[in-house]
């Protein structure tokens, strides 16, 4: 077992790795920036070490600053977090050049599956249904155009680098296409690299529901159940909850298996998220592979006891995993919302300041994963996830009402919340009834009602 | 002459003597004639031209919060790119590229900070005087991290 982590990363996710890290007796060392001094990661770690200026770009993103400060402070192991370097193949590759363990899948798998061209291939051979779609990288506008008019529309172009969401564009009219395409390909271009686009089949009104999957280097690969991700804004989840509403265990079962297969194929390791695009019939496609633990993992802990950060530290110290499938149980439903420092009411800007009180919520079966502290300030150089709040009951109606109290309770001023908008979403009776899809934020708009 | 006028006068024939025996120049003096009180403030990193201080001294003795205090207007603080290790000389064994009170023209090597067997030189920015060296030879360093104190020569 490790004896030493840096954890690269900042926020509550690193928070949270600590928090496991300590349970392990593992030592912690933070690698921050100069925004991030007085963070709470940084005073609950054994060690911070500054490792550049706000600008991510020379700090959580910088891979020589943090491995310098990997091998200065004696770590064995580096955790990525989500984001920043948590999926990138040559953080990884450093990581094994410098004798240390990436807690995440190997370098080779990384690349294959920050792909999402080879992905789809990957999830094709190993029996994943998919979407139709190019069966590529696409070389050209009329290439594509030709692509998207034989899949018919509308389709979703989609950056073969992209991930969170981002460099994808959906086409509803065949005239749009190549203006899009171009557009599409000039934004991978500068945010991503990599101006590689391929296209598929876009589904109106589906739902988003992903697999949570664990392996270890030994070939063993179990799933923990499925996570219902619809509550979306611009693709930025809002709200999610474990077990998908009004979908048969069957489906989940399926999308299981199916998962567990394809994570075994690839040699996947670690903690992985399979995400799937579902119809109102309960047809599953394929869309992606999160090689990360994400965001959303906690409602999964919530319904199985299993520590999925914990799990994740064992799978790279070379642990086999001592779950099996038939070990697997979920009782109760949990569902999470995060709350972003952000001002609904216009069009969810990012607000940053100083949090002048900040008091979580709390009470039975509510677990809130926050950096945020009285005093704290925002910096506008990071994502604006304040805190997230899950809570889980045995029932979804129980649950939903614990989640509008734990809400309720929970009081920031200093900046704004999405507090307030996540109670409507709560509150809106198609969420209420498990009928809503990923267009239900759309169909709410921006607006506090 | 008053007591305490006695007491000051003595007290200052102290601090005279102190300041002669001392290898540091005084950087702070507080006189106090009732209750009798002498306070004195070295500056260790100050000591000019004493190829005899060791640099890793100075360290553990400047305040690091504010290396530039008590130090003459335009002073400035040479602070570390990135995170790394710092080498004060060329090689081991090597005499050092710079020692306290020496005068450095713009852009001349202070020391080496490497990261990732990336050997970074740390260049004087300015001219100046090395007022203070505030890390020792091979320690390791954070990003942004103070390195040295020049002042106007």
């Amino acid at each position: 077992m490790f004896e030493t982590i840096l954890i690269a990363n900042r926020g509550e996710i690193a928070l949270r790795v600590i928090r496991t890290c300590r349970e392990l007796g593992i030592r912690t060392v933070v690698a921050h920036s100069t925004a991030d001094a007085d963070s709470l990661a940084v005073r609950h770690a054994d060690q911070a070490v500054q490792i550049g200026p706000p600008a991510a770009r020379h700090s959580y993103l910088n891979a020589a600053a943090l491995i310098t400060a990997a091998l200065q402070t004696g770590a064995e192991a580096v955790h990525p977090g989500y984001g920043f370097l948590s999926e990138d193949r040559d953080f990884a590759e450093m990581c094994a050049a410098y004798g240390l363990t990436f807690i995440g899948p190997p370098p080779s798998v990384l690349a294959r599956l920050g792909d999402k061209a080879q992905a789809r291939s990957a999830a094709v051979a190993s029996g994943l249904p998919v979407l139709p779609g190019s069966t590529g990288a696409l070389e050209s506008g009329t290439e594509a155009k030709e692509a998207a008019d034989e899949i018919g529309y509308p389709v979703i172009i989609k950056a073969v680098a992209g991930g969170g969401g981002r460099g994808m564009t959906v086409v509803r009219e065949p005239r749009d296409f190549l203006r899009q395409y171009a557009h599409t390909r000039a934004t991978a271009q500068a945010v991503f690299g990599d101006g590689r686009v391929y296209v598929e089949k876009y589904l109106e009104g589906a739902r988003h529901i992903e697999v949570q999957v664990l392996a270890d280097n030994h070939g063993n690969v179990v799933h923990l159940g499925a996570r219902d991700c619809s509550v979306q804004r611009r693709r930025q989840k809002l709200i999610e909850e474990t077990p998908p509403p009004a979908l048969p265990a069957s489906v989940v079962e399926a999308m299981g298996a199916g998962s567990v297969r394809s994570a075994a194929q690839l040699g996947y390791t670690g903690a992985g998220t399979y995400e799937f695009v579902v119809d109102e019939d309960h047809n599953f496609t394929f869309m992606e592979i999160n090689c990360r633990i994400q965001v959303e993992h906690p409602v999964t802990e919530m319904v199985t006891g299993v520590d999925l950060v914990r799990e994740q530290i064992l799978a790279a110290a070379g642990h086999r995993l001592t779950l099996r499938q038939q070990d697997v149980r979920r009782t109760g439903v949990a569902i999470e919302c995060r709350v972003n420092s952000e001002d609904p009411t216009r069009d969810f800007l990012p607000t940053a300041g100083t949090v002048h009180e900040f008091e979580p919520p709390a009470g039975p079966f509510v677990r809130v994963d926050t950096h945020g502290y009285p005093g704290m300030r925002i910096s506008p150089h990071y994502d604006s996830l304040l805190a997230k709040v899950i809570v889980w009951a045995p029932e979804r109606d129980q649950a939903i009402a614990r989640m509008d109290r734990a809400l309720q309770e929970f009081r920031v001023e200093g900046v704004s919340t999405t507090t307030r908008y996540l109670r409507d979403v709560l509150a809106h009776p198609l969420f209420a009834h498990a009928k809503h899809t990923t267009s239900l934020v759309d169909e709410i708009g921006g607006r506090t009602l | 002459m008053t007591d305490a006028e006695h007491l000051l006068a003595a007290l200052t024939d102290h601090l005279v003597r102190l300041g002669r025996a001392s290898t540091f120049p005084l950087t702070q003096v507080k006189i106090q004639a009732g209750d009798v009180a002498l306070e004195v403030v070295w500056d260790p990193a100050g000591a000019n031209g004493h190829a005899a201080a060791p640099v890793s001294a100075p360290a553990a003795v400047a305040p690091p919060e504010d290396p530039e205090s008590t130090l003459p207007d335009g002073s400035f603080t040479v602070c570390a790119p990135t995170v790394g290790v710092l080498y004060a000389a060329p090689e081991p064994g090597a005499p050092p590229f710079v020692q306290l009170g020496d005068i450095v023209s713009e852009g001349q090597q202070l020391a080496i900070l490497e990261a990732m067997k990336l050997m970074n030189p740390i260049d004087a920015d300015r001219p100046g005087r090395v007022a203070r060296i505030l890390v020792p030879d091979a320690a390791p360093v954070e990003y942004g991290q103070a390195l040295f104190v020049l002042e106007p020569c």
